[in-house]
Protein backbone atom coordinates (compact mmCIF):
# COMPACT_ATOMS: atom_id res chain seq x y z
CA UNK A 1 0.00 0.00 0.00
CA UNK A 2 2.48 3.08 1.44
CA UNK A 3 6.22 2.12 0.57
CA UNK A 4 8.57 4.26 1.97
CA UNK A 5 11.96 3.36 1.15
CA UNK A 6 15.12 4.34 3.09
CA UNK A 7 13.83 8.38 2.78
CA UNK A 8 16.16 10.72 3.71
CA UNK A 9 16.04 14.29 4.72
CA UNK A 10 18.76 17.04 5.82
CA UNK A 11 17.12 20.74 7.33
CA UNK A 12 19.99 22.90 7.21
CA UNK A 13 22.35 21.21 5.30
CA UNK A 14 25.77 22.88 5.28
CA UNK A 15 25.16 24.87 8.00
CA UNK A 16 25.23 25.14 12.16
CA UNK A 17 22.10 24.14 12.43
CA UNK A 18 22.12 21.62 9.87
CA UNK A 19 19.65 18.50 11.50
CA UNK A 20 19.15 14.97 9.93
CA UNK A 21 15.17 14.64 10.61
CA UNK A 22 14.51 11.03 8.53
CA UNK A 23 17.39 9.49 8.49
CA UNK A 24 16.83 6.44 5.72
CA UNK A 25 13.62 5.93 7.26
CA UNK A 26 11.46 2.88 5.60
CA UNK A 27 7.89 1.75 6.25
CA UNK A 28 5.95 -0.51 4.83
CA UNK A 29 1.63 -0.09 5.40
CA UNK A 30 -0.65 -2.97 4.06
CA UNK A 31 -4.20 -2.13 2.75
CA UNK A 32 -6.38 -1.03 5.75
CA UNK A 33 -3.44 -0.50 8.24
CA UNK A 34 -3.81 1.80 11.20
CA UNK A 35 -0.83 3.03 12.22
CA UNK A 36 -0.07 4.82 15.09
CA UNK A 37 3.40 6.91 15.54
CA UNK A 38 4.96 7.29 18.58
CA UNK A 39 7.64 9.31 19.70
CA UNK A 40 9.74 12.34 21.61
CA UNK A 41 9.97 15.65 20.18
CA UNK A 42 12.52 15.98 17.35
CA UNK A 43 12.19 12.18 16.74
CA UNK A 44 10.69 12.81 13.14
CA UNK A 45 7.09 11.77 12.80
CA UNK A 46 5.90 15.25 11.29
CA UNK A 47 8.80 15.25 8.78
CA UNK A 48 7.48 11.94 8.09
CA UNK A 49 4.09 12.77 7.63
CA UNK A 50 4.96 15.87 5.53
CA UNK A 51 7.58 13.85 2.94
CA UNK A 52 4.79 11.51 2.28
CA UNK A 53 2.60 14.26 1.84
CA UNK A 54 4.89 16.05 -0.14
CA UNK A 55 5.27 19.20 1.71
CA UNK A 56 9.10 19.69 0.72
CA UNK A 57 11.29 17.07 -1.53
CA UNK A 58 13.22 14.38 0.17
CA UNK A 59 16.97 14.26 -0.64
CA UNK A 60 16.88 10.08 -1.50
CA UNK A 61 15.01 7.82 -1.14
CA UNK A 62 11.94 6.70 -2.58
CA UNK A 63 8.02 6.85 -1.38
CA UNK A 64 5.43 5.19 -3.83
CA UNK A 65 1.13 4.90 -2.99
CA UNK A 66 0.28 1.30 -4.68
CA UNK A 67 2.92 1.21 -6.49
CA UNK A 68 2.83 4.34 -7.82
CA UNK A 69 6.19 6.57 -7.14
CA UNK A 70 4.98 9.99 -5.92
CA UNK A 71 8.69 10.73 -4.85
CA UNK A 72 9.28 13.71 -6.90
CA UNK A 73 5.41 14.96 -7.08
CA UNK A 74 4.45 17.93 -5.81
CA UNK A 75 1.80 18.38 -2.96
CA UNK A 76 -1.39 19.16 -4.68
CA UNK A 77 -0.08 16.32 -6.85
CA UNK A 78 -0.53 13.79 -4.30
CA UNK A 79 -4.10 14.99 -3.12
CA UNK A 80 -6.00 12.73 -4.72
CA UNK A 81 -4.17 9.98 -3.09
CA UNK A 82 -3.27 10.99 0.50
CA UNK A 83 -5.57 13.50 2.33
CA UNK A 84 -4.47 15.40 6.09
CA UNK A 85 -6.13 16.21 9.13
CA UNK A 86 -3.61 18.85 10.82
CA UNK A 87 -2.77 19.53 14.40
CA UNK A 88 -3.81 22.95 14.60
CA UNK A 89 -7.53 22.99 14.22
CA UNK A 90 -7.40 26.43 11.90
CA UNK A 91 -4.86 24.71 9.54
CA UNK A 92 -7.60 22.55 8.03
CA UNK A 93 -10.24 25.08 6.82
CA UNK A 94 -10.66 28.05 5.55
CA UNK A 95 -11.97 30.40 7.95
CA UNK A 96 -13.20 33.16 5.89
CA UNK A 97 -15.47 30.64 3.41
CA UNK A 98 -18.46 28.93 4.34
CA UNK A 99 -19.18 25.61 5.82
CA UNK A 100 -20.45 23.84 2.61
CA UNK A 101 -18.10 26.11 0.70
CA UNK A 102 -15.14 24.35 2.87
CA UNK A 103 -16.71 20.79 1.68
CA UNK A 104 -16.97 21.50 -1.94
CA UNK A 105 -13.46 22.06 -1.77
CA UNK A 106 -12.56 18.85 -0.16
CA UNK A 107 -15.04 17.46 -2.17
CA UNK A 108 -13.20 18.11 -5.49
CA UNK A 109 -9.61 16.74 -3.56
CA UNK A 110 -7.02 16.04 -6.71
CA UNK A 111 -9.90 16.88 -9.24
CA UNK A 112 -9.59 19.24 -11.48
CA UNK A 113 -11.04 22.92 -10.44
CA UNK A 114 -13.46 23.96 -13.40
CA UNK A 115 -15.15 27.27 -13.86
CA UNK A 116 -18.78 26.08 -13.28
CA UNK A 117 -20.72 26.54 -10.12
CA UNK A 118 -19.25 24.91 -7.33
CA UNK A 119 -22.28 23.92 -4.54
CA UNK A 120 -25.75 23.13 -6.14
CA UNK A 121 -28.68 20.92 -4.04
CA UNK A 122 -27.51 18.22 -4.65
CA UNK A 123 -23.83 18.74 -3.29
CA UNK A 124 -25.75 20.78 -0.21
CA UNK A 125 -28.31 17.30 0.38
CA UNK A 126 -24.70 15.58 0.75
CA UNK A 127 -23.35 18.12 2.97
CA UNK A 128 -25.87 18.00 4.92
CA UNK A 129 -26.36 13.68 5.60
CA UNK A 130 -22.89 14.02 6.20
CA UNK A 131 -22.64 16.66 8.74
CA UNK A 132 -25.69 14.71 10.66
CA UNK A 133 -23.45 12.04 11.33
CA UNK A 134 -20.70 14.30 13.30
CA UNK A 135 -23.69 15.26 15.70
CA UNK A 136 -22.62 18.65 15.88
CA UNK A 137 -25.64 20.02 15.12
CA UNK A 138 -23.60 21.68 11.61
CA UNK A 139 -25.92 20.19 8.91
CA UNK A 140 -28.15 23.78 9.71
CA UNK A 141 -25.30 25.77 9.70
CA UNK A 142 -24.02 25.04 5.76
CA UNK A 143 -23.56 28.76 4.96
CA UNK A 144 -21.65 29.91 7.99
CA UNK A 145 -18.33 30.90 8.04
CA UNK A 146 -16.08 28.45 9.54
CA UNK A 147 -14.33 30.88 11.57
CA UNK A 148 -17.77 31.06 13.52
CA UNK A 149 -16.65 27.74 14.87
CA UNK A 150 -15.10 26.04 17.77
CA UNK A 151 -11.70 24.63 17.40
CA UNK A 152 -13.24 21.07 18.02
CA UNK A 153 -15.89 21.79 15.44
CA UNK A 154 -13.38 22.69 12.98
CA UNK A 155 -11.53 19.81 13.43
CA UNK A 156 -14.38 17.51 13.33
CA UNK A 157 -15.29 19.33 10.01
CA UNK A 158 -11.14 18.60 8.66
CA UNK A 159 -12.11 15.32 8.77
CA UNK A 160 -14.94 14.64 7.64
CA UNK A 161 -13.10 16.74 4.21
CA UNK A 162 -10.36 14.85 4.89
CA UNK A 163 -12.40 11.30 4.01
CA UNK A 164 -15.24 13.01 2.17
CA UNK A 165 -13.63 11.73 -0.64
CA UNK A 166 -11.95 8.35 -0.34
CA UNK A 167 -8.59 8.78 0.10
CA UNK A 168 -5.90 6.03 -0.42
CA UNK A 169 -4.56 6.95 2.74
CA UNK A 170 -5.12 9.48 5.63
CA UNK A 171 -2.33 11.11 7.55
CA UNK A 172 -3.44 12.25 11.21
CA UNK A 173 -0.66 14.92 12.84
CA UNK A 174 -1.37 14.91 16.71
CA UNK A 175 -5.44 16.17 14.85
CA UNK A 176 -6.24 15.78 18.72
CA UNK A 177 -3.34 17.41 20.83
CA UNK A 178 -5.69 21.03 20.54
CA UNK A 179 -8.98 20.21 21.54
CA UNK A 180 -9.74 19.89 25.38
CA UNK A 181 -9.95 16.16 26.65
CA UNK A 182 -13.78 15.36 25.66
CA UNK A 183 -13.69 17.33 22.78
CA UNK A 184 -10.42 15.20 21.85
CA UNK A 185 -12.71 11.68 22.63
CA UNK A 186 -15.34 13.02 20.30
CA UNK A 187 -12.96 14.12 17.06
CA UNK A 188 -11.30 10.35 18.03
CA UNK A 189 -13.91 8.78 17.89
CA UNK A 190 -15.14 10.20 14.56
CA UNK A 191 -11.51 8.88 13.56
CA UNK A 192 -12.31 5.54 14.15
CA UNK A 193 -15.70 5.23 13.39
CA UNK A 194 -14.85 6.96 9.50
CA UNK A 195 -11.88 4.77 9.37
CA UNK A 196 -13.41 1.55 9.76
CA UNK A 197 -16.16 2.28 7.45
CA UNK A 198 -14.59 3.08 4.76
CA UNK A 199 -11.59 0.70 5.56
CA UNK A 200 -8.54 3.28 4.88
CA UNK A 201 -5.12 2.90 5.41
CA UNK A 202 -3.85 5.25 8.21
CA UNK A 203 -1.05 6.60 9.62
CA UNK A 204 -1.59 8.99 13.02
CA UNK A 205 0.47 10.81 14.98
CA UNK A 206 0.02 10.58 18.75
CA UNK A 207 1.29 12.07 21.92
CA UNK A 208 -0.90 10.05 23.90
CA UNK A 209 0.50 6.34 24.72
CA UNK A 210 -2.72 5.03 25.72
CA UNK A 211 -4.10 5.89 22.65
CA UNK A 212 -0.81 4.74 21.06
CA UNK A 213 -1.78 1.16 21.98
CA UNK A 214 -5.71 1.04 22.12
CA UNK A 215 -6.83 2.84 18.73
CA UNK A 216 -5.45 1.09 15.46
CA UNK A 217 -3.93 -2.15 14.18
CA UNK A 218 0.01 -1.46 14.78
CA UNK A 219 2.35 0.83 16.62
CA UNK A 220 5.48 2.12 15.65
CA UNK A 221 7.83 4.64 17.60
CA UNK A 222 10.55 6.70 16.14
CA UNK A 223 13.71 8.45 17.03
CA UNK A 224 16.37 10.35 15.35
CA UNK A 225 14.59 10.05 12.33
CA UNK A 226 14.08 6.25 12.54
CA UNK A 227 12.07 3.79 13.30
CA UNK A 228 12.88 2.28 16.31
CA UNK A 229 9.89 -0.10 17.19
CA UNK A 230 7.08 -1.54 15.27
CA UNK A 231 4.95 -3.83 16.83
CA UNK A 232 1.52 -5.49 15.89
CA UNK A 233 -0.62 -8.32 17.38
CA UNK A 234 -0.13 -9.78 20.11
CA UNK A 235 2.89 -8.39 20.99
CA UNK A 236 1.00 -5.17 20.73
CA UNK A 237 -2.00 -6.47 22.59
CA UNK A 238 0.32 -7.92 25.85
CA UNK A 239 2.16 -4.14 25.89
CA UNK A 240 1.85 -1.71 28.23
CA UNK A 241 2.69 1.79 29.03
CA UNK A 242 5.42 1.55 31.62
CA UNK A 243 7.19 -1.39 29.22
CA UNK A 244 6.72 0.74 25.99
CA UNK A 245 8.73 3.59 27.87
CA UNK A 246 11.00 0.67 28.94
CA UNK A 247 11.44 -0.22 25.40
CA UNK A 248 12.19 3.27 24.27
CA UNK A 249 14.89 3.52 26.65
CA UNK A 250 16.59 -0.10 25.68
CA UNK A 251 16.32 1.13 22.23
CA UNK A 252 17.08 4.27 22.15
CA UNK A 253 19.73 4.79 25.01
CA UNK A 254 17.79 7.93 26.40
CA UNK A 255 14.86 9.11 28.30
CA UNK A 256 11.13 10.02 26.48
CA UNK A 257 10.50 13.28 26.85
CA UNK A 258 7.84 12.67 29.07
CA UNK A 259 6.58 16.26 30.14
CA UNK A 260 4.46 15.96 26.64
CA UNK A 261 3.89 12.67 26.64
CA UNK A 262 0.37 11.60 28.02
CA UNK A 263 0.93 8.16 29.99
CA UNK A 264 -2.72 7.55 29.99
CA UNK B 1 -22.70 73.97 -11.37
CA UNK B 2 -22.72 71.36 -8.28
CA UNK B 3 -24.55 69.13 -10.78
CA UNK B 4 -21.84 69.33 -13.00
CA UNK B 5 -19.58 68.41 -10.34
CA UNK B 6 -21.31 65.18 -9.07
CA UNK B 7 -21.91 64.05 -12.30
CA UNK B 8 -18.50 64.40 -12.86
CA UNK B 9 -17.39 62.31 -9.54
CA UNK B 10 -20.07 59.97 -10.19
CA UNK B 11 -18.52 58.95 -13.28
CA UNK B 12 -14.74 58.79 -12.12
CA UNK B 13 -15.98 57.13 -9.22
CA UNK B 14 -17.43 53.99 -11.25
CA UNK B 15 -14.80 54.06 -13.64
CA UNK B 16 -12.18 54.16 -10.77
CA UNK B 17 -14.43 51.20 -9.07
CA UNK B 18 -13.45 48.53 -12.23
CA UNK B 19 -9.53 49.45 -11.27
CA UNK B 20 -10.77 48.96 -7.33
CA UNK B 21 -12.40 45.63 -8.16
CA UNK B 22 -9.37 44.74 -9.60
CA UNK B 23 -7.45 45.77 -6.18
CA UNK B 24 -9.94 43.63 -4.29
CA UNK B 25 -9.00 41.00 -6.16
CA UNK B 26 -5.66 40.99 -5.01
CA UNK B 27 -5.91 43.04 -1.49
CA UNK B 28 -8.89 40.82 0.11
CA UNK B 29 -9.04 37.62 -2.02
CA UNK B 30 -5.39 36.40 -2.39
CA UNK B 31 -4.30 38.94 0.00
CA UNK B 32 -1.34 39.93 -1.80
CA UNK B 33 -0.33 43.86 -1.77
CA UNK B 34 0.63 44.21 -5.42
CA UNK B 35 2.55 47.25 -6.50
CA UNK B 36 2.05 46.24 -10.10
CA UNK B 37 -1.26 48.58 -10.07
CA UNK B 38 0.54 51.87 -10.49
CA UNK B 39 1.89 50.29 -13.81
CA UNK B 40 -0.47 48.59 -15.17
CA UNK B 41 -3.57 51.34 -15.16
CA UNK B 42 -1.04 53.41 -16.78
CA UNK B 43 -0.31 50.55 -19.22
CA UNK B 44 -4.04 50.44 -19.88
CA UNK B 45 -4.05 54.10 -20.62
CA UNK B 46 -1.05 53.94 -22.74
CA UNK B 47 -2.22 50.73 -24.97
CA UNK B 48 -5.84 52.25 -25.45
CA UNK B 49 -4.75 55.74 -26.43
CA UNK B 50 -1.96 54.56 -28.22
CA UNK B 51 -4.28 52.32 -30.19
CA UNK B 52 -6.69 54.72 -31.20
CA UNK B 53 -4.69 57.22 -32.49
CA UNK B 54 -3.16 54.91 -34.76
CA UNK B 55 -6.32 54.08 -36.30
CA UNK B 56 -7.90 50.87 -33.85
CA UNK B 57 -11.39 50.76 -33.36
CA UNK B 58 -11.48 52.18 -29.58
CA UNK B 59 -13.31 49.17 -28.36
CA UNK B 60 -11.12 46.78 -29.62
CA UNK B 61 -8.26 49.20 -27.87
CA UNK B 62 -9.49 48.79 -24.97
CA UNK B 63 -9.99 45.16 -25.05
CA UNK B 64 -6.52 45.16 -25.70
CA UNK B 65 -5.88 47.64 -22.72
CA UNK B 66 -7.38 44.75 -20.71
CA UNK B 67 -4.88 41.65 -21.95
CA UNK B 68 -2.02 44.29 -21.67
CA UNK B 69 -2.58 44.41 -18.36
CA UNK B 70 -3.13 41.05 -17.37
CA UNK B 71 0.45 40.09 -18.99
CA UNK B 72 1.27 42.71 -16.76
CA UNK B 73 -0.04 40.67 -13.56
CA UNK B 74 1.16 37.76 -14.98
CA UNK B 75 4.40 38.84 -15.05
CA UNK B 76 4.04 40.14 -11.33
CA UNK B 77 2.90 36.68 -10.28
CA UNK B 78 5.65 34.18 -12.13
CA UNK B 79 8.05 36.36 -10.42
CA UNK B 80 6.82 35.86 -7.38
CA UNK B 81 5.82 32.81 -7.66
CA UNK B 82 8.39 30.72 -9.57
CA UNK B 83 11.28 33.08 -8.68
CA UNK B 84 10.61 33.18 -4.87
CA UNK B 85 10.30 36.94 -5.11
CA UNK B 86 8.78 38.55 -2.53
CA UNK B 87 4.64 40.40 -3.15
CA UNK B 88 6.37 43.77 -2.67
CA UNK B 89 9.12 43.77 -4.15
CA UNK B 90 7.67 41.58 -7.45
CA UNK B 91 4.69 44.33 -7.53
CA UNK B 92 7.83 47.30 -7.67
CA UNK B 93 9.49 45.15 -10.20
CA UNK B 94 6.84 45.32 -12.72
CA UNK B 95 5.94 48.73 -11.83
CA UNK B 96 9.00 50.42 -12.22
CA UNK B 97 9.42 48.41 -16.00
CA UNK B 98 6.21 48.96 -17.20
CA UNK B 99 7.42 52.77 -16.58
CA UNK B 100 9.74 52.64 -19.21
CA UNK B 101 7.74 50.15 -21.33
CA UNK B 102 4.62 52.90 -20.98
CA UNK B 103 6.78 55.32 -22.44
CA UNK B 104 7.85 52.93 -25.34
CA UNK B 105 3.77 52.37 -25.81
CA UNK B 106 3.37 55.78 -26.02
CA UNK B 107 6.36 57.00 -27.89
CA UNK B 108 6.56 60.09 -25.66
CA UNK B 109 5.61 61.13 -22.24
CA UNK B 110 1.33 61.85 -23.13
CA UNK B 111 -1.24 61.08 -26.14
CA UNK B 112 -3.94 63.43 -26.14
CA UNK B 113 -7.16 62.01 -27.44
CA UNK B 114 -8.91 65.31 -28.50
CA UNK B 115 -11.32 65.18 -31.66
CA UNK B 116 -10.59 61.42 -32.16
CA UNK B 117 -13.30 58.52 -31.78
CA UNK B 118 -13.64 57.30 -27.72
CA UNK B 119 -16.21 54.25 -26.36
CA UNK B 120 -17.30 57.15 -24.83
CA UNK B 121 -18.49 59.37 -28.11
CA UNK B 122 -19.28 55.68 -29.75
CA UNK B 123 -21.92 55.72 -26.67
CA UNK B 124 -22.99 59.00 -26.80
CA UNK B 125 -24.57 58.59 -30.51
CA UNK B 126 -27.04 56.02 -28.99
CA UNK B 127 -30.22 57.34 -28.09
CA UNK B 128 -31.05 59.43 -24.97
CA UNK B 129 -27.16 58.76 -24.10
CA UNK B 130 -26.15 62.17 -24.93
CA UNK B 131 -25.48 63.94 -21.60
CA UNK B 132 -25.31 60.97 -19.27
CA UNK B 133 -23.53 58.08 -21.83
CA UNK B 134 -20.20 58.17 -19.82
CA UNK B 135 -22.37 57.88 -16.37
CA UNK B 136 -24.71 54.60 -18.29
CA UNK B 137 -21.59 53.06 -19.72
CA UNK B 138 -19.65 53.16 -16.78
CA UNK B 139 -22.35 52.17 -14.33
CA UNK B 140 -22.93 49.15 -17.24
CA UNK B 141 -19.18 48.14 -17.17
CA UNK B 142 -19.11 48.11 -13.13
CA UNK B 143 -21.83 46.54 -12.77
CA UNK B 144 -21.28 44.01 -15.00
CA UNK B 145 -17.91 43.22 -14.11
CA UNK B 146 -18.91 42.72 -10.46
CA UNK B 147 -21.15 40.49 -11.13
CA UNK B 148 -19.32 38.33 -13.42
CA UNK B 149 -16.58 38.56 -10.63
CA UNK B 150 -19.27 37.39 -8.05
CA UNK B 151 -19.92 34.49 -10.29
CA UNK B 152 -17.15 33.54 -10.81
CA UNK B 153 -15.66 34.13 -6.90
CA UNK B 154 -18.89 31.00 -6.61
CA UNK B 155 -17.28 28.68 -9.02
CA UNK B 156 -14.68 25.64 -8.22
CA UNK B 157 -12.27 27.84 -9.80
CA UNK B 158 -13.35 30.94 -7.86
CA UNK B 159 -13.39 28.90 -4.50
CA UNK B 160 -9.69 27.65 -5.41
CA UNK B 161 -8.91 31.47 -5.68
CA UNK B 162 -10.17 32.02 -2.04
CA UNK B 163 -8.36 29.58 -0.23
CA UNK B 164 -5.62 30.78 -1.95
CA UNK B 165 -5.78 33.76 0.10
CA UNK B 166 -6.96 32.38 3.18
CA UNK B 167 -5.54 29.10 3.62
CA UNK B 168 -2.84 27.78 1.37
CA UNK B 169 -1.53 25.07 2.96
CA UNK B 170 -5.07 23.61 3.50
CA UNK B 171 -6.54 24.46 -0.29
CA UNK B 172 -2.44 22.50 -1.62
CA UNK B 173 -3.40 19.50 -0.03
CA UNK B 174 -6.35 19.46 -1.55
CA UNK B 175 -5.11 19.05 -4.99
CA UNK B 176 -5.00 23.18 -6.05
CA UNK B 177 -1.70 24.48 -7.58
CA UNK B 178 -1.51 27.44 -5.62
CA UNK B 179 1.24 29.10 -7.63
CA UNK B 180 -1.25 28.79 -10.48
CA UNK B 181 -3.74 30.59 -8.66
CA UNK B 182 -2.18 32.96 -7.64
CA UNK B 183 -0.67 33.92 -11.31
CA UNK B 184 -4.59 33.68 -12.55
CA UNK B 185 -5.28 36.01 -9.89
CA UNK B 186 -2.79 38.73 -10.73
CA UNK B 187 -3.34 38.27 -14.16
CA UNK B 188 -7.14 39.09 -13.68
CA UNK B 189 -6.41 42.23 -11.21
CA UNK B 190 -4.00 43.84 -13.67
CA UNK B 191 -6.46 43.61 -16.32
CA UNK B 192 -9.12 44.80 -14.63
CA UNK B 193 -6.91 47.96 -13.70
CA UNK B 194 -5.89 48.63 -17.03
CA UNK B 195 -9.26 48.38 -18.27
CA UNK B 196 -9.88 50.79 -15.88
CA UNK B 197 -6.83 53.32 -17.04
CA UNK B 198 -7.97 52.70 -20.66
CA UNK B 199 -11.30 54.01 -19.46
CA UNK B 200 -10.48 56.70 -17.63
CA UNK B 201 -7.61 57.86 -20.69
CA UNK B 202 -10.55 57.55 -23.29
CA UNK B 203 -13.02 59.93 -20.77
CA UNK B 204 -9.99 62.95 -20.09
CA UNK B 205 -9.43 62.21 -23.77
CA UNK B 206 -5.87 62.11 -22.12
CA UNK B 207 -3.14 59.50 -21.17
CA UNK B 208 -0.04 60.34 -19.59
CA UNK B 209 3.13 58.54 -18.09
CA UNK B 210 2.41 59.20 -14.35
CA UNK B 211 -1.38 58.89 -14.69
CA UNK B 212 -0.82 55.61 -12.48
CA UNK B 213 0.58 57.07 -9.52
CA UNK B 214 -0.46 56.53 -6.57
CA UNK B 215 -2.75 54.21 -8.09
CA UNK B 216 -2.39 51.62 -5.69
CA UNK B 217 -3.13 53.81 -2.46
CA UNK B 218 -6.34 55.33 -4.03
CA UNK B 219 -7.76 51.67 -4.55
CA UNK B 220 -6.42 50.35 -1.20
CA UNK B 221 -8.66 53.32 0.43
CA UNK B 222 -11.50 52.91 -1.64
CA UNK B 223 -11.49 48.93 -0.67
CA UNK B 224 -11.17 49.58 2.82
CA UNK B 225 -13.93 53.21 3.10
CA UNK B 226 -16.26 50.70 1.29
CA UNK B 227 -15.67 48.00 3.36
CA UNK B 228 -15.97 50.27 6.80
CA UNK B 229 -19.12 51.71 5.34
CA UNK B 230 -21.07 48.72 3.43
CA UNK B 231 -19.50 45.25 5.16
CA UNK B 232 -18.41 41.97 3.83
CA UNK B 233 -20.46 39.58 5.37
CA UNK B 234 -20.85 37.63 2.11
CA UNK B 235 -19.12 38.02 -1.47
CA UNK B 236 -21.61 39.70 -3.42
CA UNK B 237 -21.89 42.58 -0.20
CA UNK B 238 -18.02 42.55 -0.23
CA UNK B 239 -18.11 43.25 -3.86
CA UNK B 240 -20.68 46.20 -3.73
CA UNK B 241 -19.13 47.48 -1.02
CA UNK B 242 -15.96 47.95 -3.10
CA UNK B 243 -17.85 49.91 -5.77
CA UNK B 244 -19.47 52.06 -3.21
CA UNK B 245 -15.64 52.89 -1.66
CA UNK B 246 -14.84 53.46 -4.80
CA UNK B 247 -17.66 56.06 -5.70
CA UNK B 248 -17.23 57.77 -2.07
CA UNK B 249 -13.23 58.06 -2.34
CA UNK B 250 -13.96 60.09 -5.47
CA UNK B 251 -16.79 62.36 -3.75
CA UNK B 252 -14.46 62.53 -0.57
CA UNK B 253 -11.57 64.25 -2.91
CA UNK B 254 -13.98 66.34 -4.72
CA UNK B 255 -15.14 68.10 -1.36
CA UNK B 256 -11.48 68.13 -0.89
CA UNK B 257 -10.76 70.00 -3.92
CA UNK B 258 -13.98 72.29 -3.45
CA UNK B 259 -12.59 73.55 0.06
CA UNK B 260 -9.71 74.89 -1.79
CA UNK B 261 -6.93 72.19 -1.46
CA UNK B 262 -5.03 71.88 -4.59
CA UNK B 263 -4.93 68.82 -6.34
CA UNK B 264 -1.24 68.32 -5.79
CA UNK B 265 -2.04 67.65 -1.89
CA UNK B 266 -4.38 64.36 -2.79
CA UNK B 267 -1.91 61.84 -2.44
CA UNK B 268 -1.03 62.89 0.89
CA UNK B 269 -4.70 62.87 1.75
CA UNK B 270 -5.50 59.70 0.42
CA UNK B 271 -2.37 58.47 1.85
CA UNK B 272 -3.71 59.64 5.49
CA UNK B 273 -6.95 58.25 4.66
CA UNK B 274 -5.15 54.30 4.36
CA UNK B 275 -3.14 54.73 7.72
CA UNK B 276 -6.24 55.72 9.82
CA UNK B 277 -8.09 53.00 8.25
CA UNK B 278 -5.02 50.24 8.98
CA UNK B 279 -4.55 52.01 12.16
CA UNK B 280 -7.34 52.25 13.80
CA UNK B 281 -8.01 48.57 14.07
CA UNK B 282 -4.99 48.44 16.87
CA UNK B 283 -5.70 52.11 18.00
CA UNK B 284 -9.31 50.35 19.24
CA UNK B 285 -7.84 46.90 20.58
CA UNK B 286 -4.91 49.32 22.95
CA UNK B 287 -7.96 51.95 23.78
CA UNK B 288 -10.57 48.41 24.90
CA UNK B 289 -7.63 47.12 26.70
CA UNK B 290 -6.70 50.73 28.66
CA UNK B 291 -10.15 51.54 29.52
CA UNK B 292 -11.37 47.57 29.72
CA UNK B 293 -8.29 46.88 32.27
CA UNK B 294 -8.09 42.83 32.69
CA UNK B 295 -11.68 42.11 31.84
CA UNK B 296 -10.34 43.56 28.22
CA UNK B 297 -7.49 41.59 28.09
CA UNK B 298 -9.43 38.54 28.65
CA UNK B 299 -12.23 39.29 25.87
CA UNK B 300 -9.47 39.52 23.63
Amino acid sequence: MLNVHEVLKTFNRGTVNEKIALNKVSLELLPNDFVTVIGSNGAGKSTLLNAIAGNFMVDSGEISIEGIPITRLPAHKRADLISRVFQDPLSGTAASMTIEENLIMAFRRGKGRRLRRAIGPKERDLFRIELEKLGLGLENRLTNKVSLLSGGQRQALTLLMATLQKPKLLLLDEHTAALDPKTAEKVLELTCGVTEQQQLTTLMITHNLDHALTFGNRTIMMHEGRVILDIKGIERNNMTISRLLEMFEKASGSHMNTDRMILA
Amino acid sequence: MFTQIALGTMEQGLMYAIMVLGVYLTFRILDYADLSVDGSFTLGAATATSLIVGGTDPWIATGMAFIAGTLAGLFTGILHTKFKITPLLSGILTMTALYSINLRVMGRANISLLGSRTIFSDFAKLPFMEEYGVLVLSLGSVLLIGAVIYFFLQTELGLALRATGDNELMIRSLGVNTDLMKILGLGLSNGLVAFAGSYVAQKLEFADASMGIGMIIAGLASVIIGEVLVGTSSIGRAILAVICGAVLYRAIIAVVLQLGLEATDLKLITSFIVIIALVSPTLRKKIASWSGGISGKEAQ
